[in-house]
């Protein structure tokens, strides 16, 4: 096995954010505490205790999973149309990596950059609201599977836009509308039932839900629930990606 | 001239496949390989043919011909339609991670980032193929050293000239030592000076053991590099022998007569010559290998034509070429 070909690639794929992390790694971080000013502060102090925690506590976990989705999204995505573009994704098919390598490569620096984007997220937030860690392993989980369903999609979307238009079709008119009714300001069980309802078939919202509930305790959806639909999504995307590689789905005519 | 219907004289590798042998010093071997693209082209049209280790061969053909096809099957770019490619026995589908490790390819179109500086580009490509942080920095400097470019080490992809990137994608196929190396079309858009001295880089590494295959439609190069050559048109090989072979087997010489007049009618001493004319113009085709150059003088003087001057010109590959391809 060719280790070696693999932490090559790995390292690329990561210099790769690291060389700009401006562009990278800050803005979500901005975006964040711009919500937690507009929202948490100005707009929040009217609003009453959502589910027992104060509106600033109740967003926080829905901007740390937005900033994350985003981050891990663009990070494979951009990583793998632009090489495609370039033509330098054939430096690493002509090599002796094997499909899951390549895969594994793209994943885990997404993944990191994700994380990095996220704890960034947690850590100021701390500053304007100290929470407590409710539960950390269901955090960790809602963490690590978020970034790997978003870096597998981006994969995905990557391998499967032919212009640089639909890397973005993917994230304008599915995750951020998604990312926006998934319970990210408001708690569904404040809305009417067809809507309450509606929002359950929205995958967004149990990431946000069950990241809520490993950080602060509190969720609409029984957290088993969440867990599960994580899961599957992320398993479900992963096999398309392995799908797509092996057949070298637009890339290899 | 006539065309030779069948000009592959020489044991072709379908031979040592159908009875079941690998032929282990044959580096590259293709057999009856087919290629049709989603769009219904058929690029390939069933290719067969063999690189013993340690050859300088060629591939030679037209745009479109299927060159560029042929070598992204042999280095997993492309998926084959049907047939087998193996290098030093290795499937390139089947055993793909061993048959990529023994091969550098130098591809037609510059595939890099364009924002990676020269000396990360080899890094990181060094990686891929497996060599550890110590065999990279050493294979770097040396190949940036052996192809001028040492001053470029810093230098993002996209701010080199046309023919540093050109040499950049040489360095880039020779970082893991490969001892096969494909070359398409690799002198595409360099000056004459740089030609030339890639062309002594080429012959200096098949020299030191490398297998290789070019792909070009510059005749010239094949011309000059090459021991055998394959001529490809339209997805099938029409032509495959050692140079010289390819050269003889349509050999022809032409002897031009310019005449003060035209004269109308073909001396008879010159008819079974079967000479053309045109206005006041004469050849005569003939194979020197058959025909005595003298005997045709002596009958052009026996004629007593009224000659202002004779040329005699030699086929070249160039010629062979284009009678092959334009069918
Ligand atoms: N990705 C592709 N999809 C569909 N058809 C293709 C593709 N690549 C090449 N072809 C077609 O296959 C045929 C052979 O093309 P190829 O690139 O192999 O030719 P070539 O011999 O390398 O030519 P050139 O000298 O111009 O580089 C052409 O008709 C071309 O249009
Ligand atoms: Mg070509």
């Amino acid at each position: 096995m060719n280790l070696t070909g693999f932490l090559a690639l790995t390292e690329r794929e990561i210099s790769r954010f690291l060389r700009v992390w401006q562009q990278t790694l800050i803005p979500p971080v901005i975006t964040s505490v711009l919500f937690i000013l507009i929202f948490g502060y100005s707009l929040g102090s009217r609003i009453r205790d959502v589910g027992g925690v104060s509106y600033l506590e109740f967003i926080v976990p829905g901007l740390v999973m937005m900033g994350m989705i985003i981050s891990a999204y663009s990070n494979s995505s951009s990583s793998v149309y632009i090489s495609k573009f370039q033509g330098n994704i054939q430096e690493y098919l002509v090599a002796p990596v094997s499909y899951w390598q390549i895969i594994l490569a793209l994943t885990i620096a997404a993944v990191l950059r994700a994380m990095l984007v996220g704890i960034s997220i947690l850590a100021v937030s701390y500053w304007f609201v100290p929470f407590s860690l409710h539960h950390v392993p269901v955090l960790f989980y809602f963490m690590l599977l978020t970034s790997l369903l978003f870096a597998f999609a981006g994969i995905a979307t990557g391998l499967w836009a032919s212009n640089w238009d639909q890397v973005n079709v993917f994230s304008t008119f599915i995750i951020t509308p998604l990312t926006y009714l998934g319970g990210v300001f408001y708690s569904i069980s404040s809305l009417p039932l067809f809507w309450s309802t509606a929002a359950k078939f929205n995958p967004i919202l149990y990431m946000v839900d069950g990241f809520r509930y490993g950080l602060i305790g509190v969720a609409d959806v029984p957290v088993v629930y969440s867990l599960m639909v994580v899961f599957v999504l992320t398993a479900l995307f992963f096999i398309l990606c392995v799908q797509w590689f092996r057949k070298g789905y637009k890339i290899r005519a | 001239m006539k065309a030779t219907a069948d000009l592959d004289h020489e044991d072709t590798p379908k031979l040592s496949i159908e009875k079941g042998e690998k032929n282990m010093t044959d580096a590259i071997t293709i057999h009856q390989l087919t290629k049709t693209y989603l769009s219904g082209t058929v690029a390939l049209k069933g290719i067969t043919f063999s690189i013993k280790a340690g050859e300088f061969f060629a591939l030679l053909g037209p745009n479109g011909a299927g060159k560029t096809t042929a070598i992204n099957i042999i280095t997993g770019l492309a998926n084959k339609t049907g047939g087998d490619a193996l290098l030093f026995g290795k499937d390139v589908v089947k055993d793909y991670r061993e048959a990529r490790a023994l091969v550098g390819l130098v591809p037609q179109e510059f595939n890099v980032d364009q924002f990676e500086k020269v000396s990360k580009v080899l890094y990181f490509n060094g990686g891929y193929f497996g060599l550890s942080r110590p065999e990279r920095f050493n294979r770097i400097g040396r190949l940036l050293k052996d192809l001028s470019l040492e001053e470029k080490r810093d230098t993002k992809f996209r701010e080199l000239s046309g023919g540093m990137k050109r040499k950049l994608l040489i360095a880039r196929a020779l970082i893991h030592d490969p001892p096969i190396l494909i070359l398409d079309e690799p002198t595409a858009g360099v000056d004459v000076e740089t030609r030339r001295f890639l062309w002594d880089y080429f012959r200096q590494l098949n020299r030191q053991g490398k297998t290789i295959l070019l792909t070009t439609h510059y005749i010239e190069e094949a011309e000059e590099l090459c021991q055998r050559i394959a001529v490809i048109n339209k997805g099938e090989i029409v032509a495959l022998d050692k140079k010289q072979n390819l050269l003889a087997l349509l050999e022809r010489e032409t002897m031009t007569l310019h005449l003060k007049r035209k004269i109308g009618r073909i001396p008879k001493q010159l008819q079974k010559y079967h000479p053309q004319e045109q206005d006041a113009i004469i050849t005569i085709e003939y194979n020197p290998q058959k025909e005595e150059a003298q005997e045709i003088l002596d009958a052009i003087q026996a004629a007593k034509l009224p000659l202002l001057k004779i040329e005699t010109s030699r086929t070249t590959l160039e010629d062979v070429f284009l009678h092959l391809t334009k069918k």
